[in-house]
């Protein structure tokens, strides 16, 4: 009955079409015997039909006969599901927060997947485009010295199978090469990240992150501007008027409004533009880890960026342009690939020099270009598919935890079950009904696991995002993550629900009405419910363990330097236009500007925090000596006046860079403990003397000898991130009037929240120079926590089902009570 | 929603007896069955024919008749209804209710 009743549902449109017909061939047929009567052929059929009666009513009687008797009897089994549903208050409570618990935690996970893995870029015919990439042997494979025809790169590559290099930065020859007359692409285009730029607007400075594109890019992706006109082949040429993209959050933030920044000029890096377009509001770039503020045509780093640029486009070793290419309509990947692979190998053939560099050529292979740039998929793919598993575990302990508390309950309701299954009840009838009660618990529990996701993703993103100023992922609740929790919630609903429903109707009638004590059956089902679930939260347990465990390690590693009280921000004078011996003259005044700050302990700056140095590279590049011997895997950071005394690391011996350390006197070093064990064994290091390498820049001119006299020695030092850094790395700092960097990081050592002083510090730059923006504000305790956010995010998320785990006790001891 | 197919012949019930009945003798399509009423009572009983079709399908949904596609005999597509064995035991049930009835009706009316 119920079967058949459901088909008839489902076919519903089907049947109302046969349904016609019958009626239809019962009309033609009448008239036609009324025909054969003697009737005339239209009169015949006007008959007919009177005779008939009201079509349509009779029509709509008959769909009633099967349709409203399943609507009716489904809102019986609604009306009574609430019922059931009032009448366990503490049952349902129970059930509806573990359902949505584990439906939210699978939505919200789920809804970042999609935002990650599965959605596309938001242009047109995202289909059709197509990335660029190059493999090749590793260049320390097989020889002990770096050996390719990559000889330097801006951008990224990555292991890829067989320990192989992965790439997608491309020398500018080889995308000019590859551009000309091409028969399987409609457009090819390229860009690279060209990072943050100081951006002044009506005289206010902010840092703007960059997008170099090539003119053919915007109508490559086929973007259409928000207000103006987009960059265009014509503007991307050296000497071209210098003119701006920028985003539509650019736009509202900086200029109040799309059509209000068309036409005004700009200043970035003190380089005057003039903003003739606004992208888009969907527009993010090609990379969904990151959104640009600004989109400049690819020759004006020229301008931007001075000779450092011009030296890249004619250097067919420098790999630094990423190439994006759309597909002429009816050509296949394999098809373009087969067509330019040939292309680029003869090309870049001709960049290698020895025989080494032949032996491991890139290789050029073709991507989907749909969903945009891989980084974030890579970074976070990992991560994302064991958080699903770990919930979807959660889930199903949940699911298992309610159907045997459903189990439990039709112990208690065996008797009325048997009952109406002896007054004559359908067997499936009652299942039914008992369905469509666990269905609405599900189902509510979905809804409130899509409230607990909204918050959900929200914290997540602050979770994984962890500080990180330009994070642009955006996980969000769309119509397709929807669909799946409502498919998951009903999916939940017939786990839970189905055993225990048809459990409860097995039951031998006789045996159940003459005591109303629960069968054999029903033990057994619930043992094997009991056993998964304890398998399965043991399962979730050592997992969570596991992270929370990596974590402790990671929190109890010894820093050797101060972690709490010290807020970081960057500075970046260069960009707003100030020059060599100047600049560290500015940043030195600044310095001493912050240190006299009330509540401010000690101020400091370096090239970079110690935390992100091992990414910012080192001070000077190449090998220094100590006598004949060569220094070997050191990091070089420099820093300014109370560097060690703001960091809190110890002073073993001699003396810190201070400020008698100027750029017209002799440069100074101060080495950690184990370099100075490593390279003087018993010696006192102090007054000897570093060798530097032979082309190092910007060194001081009193140096007539290139080396550095070592001045002190501190304490030993974790240098770099938490992870995979040396616990005890061979340091050296330098001075950062020596060596001069472009930006530098201030440190200020603070008494309570640093965050406090953050008013203070604006406020000073702003005196100083109002065109330098303070970018990457941070305490230091935030910033060395980032390096390990991936393990934060996964321990903060145990110790969520931590509380889980103690709630699923709590109802399981309710079960018990209950039988 | 809850709207009852309105009925018109002379008995409530009698129609689907009437149904089950004509299929029971042979198979055949709507109109088939209305001809065949008809004519077995010599045009005494007139089947208002739109109610037939709600009737089918209540019988259809009830088990006791199933409709397929065929060809009627002048060969034109149509939708052929067979009683069941469900159908032929409603059929025995509805008989002796509508013998028991019309006893009873008779005994009424004799009654002196």
């Amino acid at each position: 009955m119920l079967l058949r009743r459901l088909r008839y549902w489902i076919g519903s449109a089907r049947r109302s079409a046969a349904l016609n017909e019958e009626m239809e061939l019962h009309l033609a047929e009448k008239a036609a015997e009324l025909q054969a009567d003697g009737m005339a052929a239209d009169h015949a059929q006007a008959e007919a039909r009177r005779r008939f009666g009201n079509v349509g009513l009779k029509h709509q009687e008959s769909r009633e006969i099967w349709l409203t008797r399943f609507l009716s009897e489904f809102s019986q089994d609604v009306r009574y599901g609430v019922r059931t549903m009032f009448a366990n208050k503490s049952f349902s409570a129970l059930a509806l927060l573990s359902l949505a618990l584990g439906i939210g935690a699978n939505t919200t996970i789920y809804s970042f997947m999609e935002s990650i893995l599965l959605r596309s870029l938001p242009v047109a015919d995202p289909e059709s485009l197509v990335v660029l990439n190059w493999h090749s042997r590793p260049p320390r494979d097989g020889s002990k010295q770096a050996v390719h025809v990559m000889h330097g790169v801006q951008g990224m590559a990555w292991p890829g199978d067989k320990g192989a290099m992965v790439s997608g930065m491309f020398p500018y020859a080889a995308f000019e090469n590859l551009r000309q007359q091409n028969p399987v692409f409609s457009t090819l285009f390229g860009y690279f990240n060209g990072l943050t730029h100081n951006l002044v607007v009506r005289r206010q400075a902010a840092s703007a992150s960059t997008e170099y594109v090539t003119g053919e890019y915007f109508r490559g992706l086929a973007v259409s501007p928000a207000a103006g006109r987009l960059i265009s082949s014509d503007d991307d040429h050296p000497g071209a008027d210098p003119v701006a993209v920028i985003s539509f959050a650019a736009s509202q933030n900086r200029f109040g409004g799309p059509l209000n920044a068309i036409g005004q000029s700009i200043l970035v890096d003190n380089t005057p533009f003039t903003v003739i377009g606004v992208a888009p509001p969907e527009f993010f770039g090609v990379d969904p880890a990151s959104a640009p503020d600004l989109y400049l045509p690819l020759h004006s780093n020229l301008l931007v960026d001075g000779d450092r640029a011009a030296r890249m486009y004619p250097d067919s070793n420098f790999y630094w342009i990423e190439v994006m290419g759309r597909l002429r309509p009816g050509v296949s990947m394999a098809q373009a690939q087969a067509a330019l692979a040939p292309r680029f190998h003869q090309w870049v053939a001709t960049t290698a020099s020895t025989d080494g560099e032949r032996a491991k050529l890139p290789v050029l292979i073709l991507n989907p270009g749909a969903a945009g740039l891989g980084g974030l998929r890579r970074q976070y793919a990992k991560p994302l598919y064991v958080l699903l598993a770990m919930v979807a575990l959660i889930l199903a302990v949940a699911c298992a935890n309610i159907a045997n508390l459903l189990l439990a309950r039709a112990a208690a309701r065996s008797r009325e079950m048997a009952v109406r299954l002896s007054l004559g009840a359908g067997r499936f009838r009652v299942v039914r009904q008992l369905l469509t009660a666990s269905a609405l618990l599900s189902s509510l529990g979905g809804a409130l696991g899509v409230l607990l996701a909204i918050w959900g993703v929200r914290s997540l993103t602050l979770l994984l995002s962890n500080g990180q100023q330009n994070f642009t992922l955006h996980a969000e609740l769309n119509w397709k993550v929807l669909t799946v929790t409502a498919v998951l919630s009903m999916l939940c609903g017939l786990l839970f629900g189905l055993l225990p429903a048809i459990q409860s109707t097995r039951a031998d009638v006789m045996p159940a009405l003459k005591n109303g004590r629960g069968g054999g059956p029903r033990r057994r089902a619930q043992n094997v419910l009991v056993v998964a679930q304890i398998a399965l939260s043991f399962l979730i347990l050592f997992g969570a363990g596991l992270f929370v465990r990596t974590l402790d390690k990671l929190h109890s590693v010894q820093l050797g330097y101060a972690r709490e009280h010290i807020l970081l921000f960057s500075l970046n004078a260069r960009q707003a236009g100030h020059h060599d011996p100047e600049m560290t003259t500015f940043y030195a005044n600044l310095r001493k500007h912050f240190e006299s700050l009330p509540g401010v302990s000690g101020a400091t700056l370096s090239q970079s925090s110690i935390i992100n140095a091992a990414r910012t590279g080192q001070a000077i590049s190449g090998t220094m000596k100590v006598g004949a011997v060569a220094i070997e895997d050191t990091h070089v950071l420099a820093v300014g006046s109370r560097f060690l005394a703001t960091m809190q690391i110890p002073i073993l011996a001699g003396r810190e860079i201070d400020d008698r350390d100027q750029s017209s006197s002799l440069p100074v070093a101060v080495i950690s403990e184990r370099l100075a064990r490593t390279y003087f064994a018993n010696q006192d290091p102090i007054g000897r003397h570093i060798a530097l390498p032979d082309a190092t820049p910007t060194l001081s001119q009193r140096a007539p000898k290139r080396d550095l006299e070592i001045v002190g020695v501190s304490a030993n030092l974790r240098y770099g991130g938490l992870k995979n850094e040396d616990e005890s790395a061979m340091t050296m700092f330098v001075a950062v009037s020596q060596f001069f960097p472009d930006r530098v990081t201030f440190a200020l050592r603070t008494t309570g929240d640093p965050l406090r002083f953050l008013q203070s510090v604006h406020e000073i730059v702003r005196e100083a120079d109002s065109r330098i923006p303070v970018t990457n504000v941070v305490t230091q305790a935030a910033e060395i926590d980032r390096t390990i956010s991936r393990e934060l995010t996964f321990a903060k998320l145990c110790t969520n089902n931590h509380w889980y785990r103690k709630h699923n006790a709590v109802n399981r001891s309710w079960n018990s009570k209950r039988m | 929603m809850g709207r009852k197919p309105q009925k018109n012949d002379s008995l409530p019930g009698s129609l689907d007896m009437l149904i089950l009945r004509t299929l029971s003798l042979r198979d055949l399509h709507g109109y088939g069955i209305v001809q065949f009423i008809q004519q077995s009572s010599n045009n005494e009983l007139l089947v208002e024919e739109g109610s037939l079709y709600p009737a089918l399908q209540r019988l259809e949904l009830n088990g006791w008749i199933d409709g397929e596609w065929g060809v009627t005999s002048n060969n034109r597509r149509a939708k052929i209804y067979k009683i069941t064995t469900a159908g032929r035991k409603q059929l025995g049930v509805e008989t002796r209710q509508y013998a028991k009835l019309t006893l009873a009706i008779a005994r009424v009316l004799g009654a002196e």
